[in-house]
């Protein structure tokens, strides 16, 4: 446990020298002056000549800003990831801790500790800031966003884990566009279901995005059944429940892959 | 129970047999020296003693244990052919972090590093980050954290690469304080003399294959050098 400790600090330190770091510094003040510039409109919003109610305004502006930004964290967690445990094992630093007694799975648990400690604090700066400013601007509960927060936090451990274990067989530019595809897949099969779900349709949807939507990860439906809960027009069940149900199994079978897969790994460098 | 131990030894890469059938015991307390031309497969053997790689076939054992269990591990240095030493990270950090995962605790920690330090003659540079120390500073830096601990086993490949004459001369010096308090010490090298004044005994591997092995003084004839022995054993017949 001490040398777990011990190497999941310095991968988090090691995650904060990385010039990866600058860009999610970049990443985060551009988010937040999104949401700056969002939850600041100005005026009335009339809709069909009636001044529409700024609660009313939130409903719709709160959900959509807040999950773009949890969608940032997640791709965060994956671009991190993709690089902090390939990239001691390509440079050779990682034959020095690993002949120490520590266990393949400490290590390689350690490393994706230190990339979701980075994710975790990036997405509390930005998570946080935004739903400050929807909360105190637009007049929403925070109730919604502390429930988004934690599922993207979970989605942050499947995304980063799936990364890092991609990242022992691709290279980092690889598993990068991997993680944008995959989220994009995953958004969009989560979006779609999502809106199917509520809308009470039999719609199927297609070969691909519809198993998806069903069997993998509900990394953007968790975040979406969250913060719906915004609007006061959208009833969204249980769908939060069983979305983080799931979300955590995925989230278990992500972490045991990596440690499996990276078990198995040889050392060359 | 052997300190290293590789029992029938196999490891094939593809087609490509890195290590083929090797059998090798080091009692503890033992120098040996691993000696080979380039591809033999002595930093194969030394990974598979480590637990980076599998064999094949056959066993490796560290310590009486297989060395994937990182109990085995425990007391053991290591210096790796090509140091390549974690980026931004200060001499201190680094040696205080190995000294951590190696069990030190407490005010054992910075007295080890202290002495280790001062021993490699790398005490001034604690502060400068590790990734930008010469190549001659980085290899004693390689070898503090290898001496963190005073391990009970040492592995060495390549241990005097990037130093310079006074550098190898201390290196002899480490290794040989190494051997003076019990350790078992394996080291991988081309400097044949080097291994003749460090160890008691050689290990010579020809394409994974090992050709000869035992006591320096009865593999070396009177009249001959190691080089000879060196040279009759991995040239073709």
């Amino acid at each position: 446990m001490n040398a777990f400790r011990v190497l999941a600090a310095e991968a988090f330190r090691d995650g904060l020298r990385r010039r990866l770091a600058f860009v999610v510094a970049i990443t985060l003040l551009l988010g937040l002056a999104g949401a700056q510039s969002c939850t600041n409109l100005g005026g009335g919003l009339s809709f069909n000549g009636e001044t529409l109610d700024p609660h009313v305004v939130g409903g719709f502006v709160a959900p959509l800003l807040f999950s773009m930004q949890a969608l940032t964290v997640l791709s965060i967690a994956g671009l991190l990831a993709a690089d902090l445990l390939a990239r001691p094992l390509a440079e050779g630093s990682a034959l020095l801790w690993l002949a120490r007694p520590v266990s393949r799975g400490a290590w390689a648990g350690a490393r994706l500790a230190g990339a979701l400690g980075v994710t975790f604090a990036a997405g509390a700066l930005l998570l946080g800031g935004t739903g400050a400013m929807l909360v105190l601007r637009q007049g929403v509960s925070i109730g919604p966003a502390l429930a988004a927060a934690a599922a993207t936090a979970l989605g942050s451990v499947v995304v980063a884990s799936l990364a890092m274990t991609a990242s022992l067989a691709l290279g980092r530019s690889a598993v990068t566009l991997l993680v944008v595809i995959a989220l994009f897949f995953v958004v969009a099969a989560n979006a779609t279901g999502f809106a199917i779900a509520l809308l009470g349709s039999d719609m199927q949807m297609g070969s691909i995005l519809g198993p998806l939507d069903r069997y993998g990860p509900p990394l953007f439906r968790a975040i979406l059944a969250a913060v719906v809960a915004w609007n006061p027009h959208v009833e969204a069940g249980d769908v939060y429940a069983a979305s983080m149900l799931r979300l955590g199994m995925w989230a278990g079978a992500s972490v045991a892959l990596l440690v499996a897969v990276f078990r198995r790994r040889e050392i060359e460098s | 129970m052997y300190a290293l131990e590789l029992a029938s030894a196999t490891k094939r890469y593809g087609r490509r047999h890195a290590l083929a059938q090797v059998d090798l015991a080091v009692p503890q307390g033992t120098s040996v020296g691993l000696l080979g031309a380039n591809g033999a497969g002595k930093t194969t053997a030394l990974r598979l003693l480590l637990g980076f790689v599998r064999p094949t076939r056959g066993a490796a054992r560290l310590r009486g244990c297989d060395p994937f269990d990182p109990k085995a591990r425990r007391g053991v240095g290591y210096l790796p052919e090509r140091l390549r030493l974690p980026a931004a990270m200060t001499l201190e950090r680094f040696l205080r972090v190995h000294a951590a995962l190696a069990g030190l605790r407490g005010a054992d920690v910075a007295r080890e590093i202290e002495a280790v330090t001062e021993t490699t003659g790398v005490r001034d540079r604690l502060h400068e980050p590790v990734d930008g120390l010469s190549k001659g500073l980085a290899q004693r830096a390689g070898f503090a954290q290898a001496l963190l601990g005073k391990p009970e086993v040492l592995l060495l490949d390549e241990p005097t690469s990037g130093l310079d004459p006074l550098g190898v001369r201390d290196a002899r010096g480490w290794i040989e304080a190494a051997r003076a308090r019990g350790a078992t010490v394996l080291v991988s090298s081309h400097q044949l003399s080097e291994v003749e004044r460090t160890c008691d005994h050689v290990a010579i591997l020809r394409e994974g294959r090992l050709v000869a092995s035992g006591a320096l003084e009865t593999l070396v004839q009177p009249g001959e050098t190691l080089e000879d022995v060196f040279v009759r054993a991995v040239r073709p017949s």
